[in-house]
């Protein structure tokens, strides 16, 4: 199996809580990430991704291939975060890999997360084992991106499976769907 | 699938895009290779992040130290102003929120455990009379007793004690209230 090399990656954190933010960075440095900023929160998080936007060399960051995020932060969360980069037009990359950190482990937080358009979620407590799994099924497993009045984020079926109870309430007809390769 | 509509049709309406974009980040991984089946992360770059999040989880006793003070402070003031107390259990729920997830990353799973428990317990309630506010003490009690005794994982027998003596503490509160 091909071994990746992630010296050419750069991982935003963004994670309030300093112990876990130190913990995420020196992980992903240990496996190799080149670039790894930390956010205290998910407005400083914008603020990295707006001036890198606007200007990348004062930013120090040319572009950013993966957020990972804590939910629960203060004053901006992960959800606001989630939902700027997807949605906002300001944002940078609005495809970007989003995986989010997160103790509550509840069916509705998950929904929400997924129909925001996370693109994995590891829930607290993680270990290592937990980081290098969600990160290799990032770039093992890119989902296409579903955009409908109603949604944008990665296709929220990972598998080629029909609906829930097996009904598909997708749409419908060719002409009403484009697809778009870059 | 992006052909022009044929003359005299209706101009479509697309309702749903699809966004296919080619693996960049699978090509940055592999240097500019070409893209063949699933890859994965070299042992020795895994042990190495494991190396490192062990060495942190030794230090985490001592970090936890200031957070339990927090929530120490914030029982406190629940004690000295009965009128903040929806304030100080919405800090303390926040706080508990956090401890949820650190103390079992760390190894400290009765931490997480209990922060369960408080997390709960400090969610927004008709009352916060003085009961509620000592169960908030027992749990911070039993989350000092965890990490000043540096017990790990299930804590064995006195992890069990201090398990059930948390529960009785909650028995007592739920025939009181």
């Amino acid at each position: 199996m091909t071994t990746y090399s992630f010296d050419r990656f750069s991982v935003l954190v963004a994670e309030d809580n300093s112990y876990l933010s130190t913990l995420v960075l020196q992980c992903l440095k240990a496996i190799g990430v080149g670039n790894v900023r930390t956010a205290a929160d998910g407005g400083e998080a914008i603020d990295i991704l707006n001036l890198m936007k606007k200007d990348p060399t004062k930013a120090g960051l040319m572009s950013v291939d993966l957020i990972i995020s804590n939910w629960q932060m203060s004053p901006v969360d992960g959800l606001m975060l989630l939902r700027w980069v997807r949605r906002h037009k300001d944002s940078p990359h609005r495809f970007i890999p989003f995986i989010m950190l997160t103790g509550f482990a509840d069916r509705e937080k998950v929904s929400q997360a997924r129909d925001m358009g996370v693109t994995e979620i590891i829930a607290k407590p993680f270990s290592v084992t937990s980081i290098a799994k969600r990160l290799i099924q990032v770039i093992d497993r890119p989902r296409q991106f579903v955009h409908t009045p109603e949604y944008f984020g990665p296709d929220r079926r990972r598998r080629d499976a029909g609906g829930p109870n097996n009904q598909e309430r997708r749409v419908m007809r060719e002409d009403q769907i484009e697809i778009i390769y870059d | 699938m992006t052909e022009a509509p044929a003359e005299n049709s209706q101009p479509r309406k697309i309702t749903v895009r699809y966004y296919r974009f080619r693996n960049s980040l699978k090509e940055k991984g592999l240097g500019g290779q070409v893209p063949s089946g699933p890859g994965s992360i070299s042992e020795e770059a895994l042990a190495a992040a494991q190396e490192q999040f062990e060495k942190m989880a030794e230090d985490y006793p001592d970090w936890v130290q200031s957070v339990l003070t927090r929530l120490h402070e914030q029982h406190s003031r629940c004690v000295d102003t009965p009128e903040l107390r929806h304030q100080c259990f919405k800090r303390l729920n926040e706080i508990a929120h956090d401890m949820k997830g650190q103390g079992g990353t760390f190894g400290f799973n009765l931490i997480s455990s209990f922060a369960v428990s408080l997390y709960d317990f400090t969610k927004p309630r008709d009352s916060y009379n003085d009961a509620v506010v000592e169960l908030v003490k027992a749990h911070v009690d039993a989350m000092k007793a965890v990490i000043a005794g540096r017990i790990r994982g299930d804590g064995g027998e006195i992890g069990t004690e201090l398990t059930q003596s948390l529960h009785k503490a909650i028995e007592k509160y739920e025939l009181v209230d």
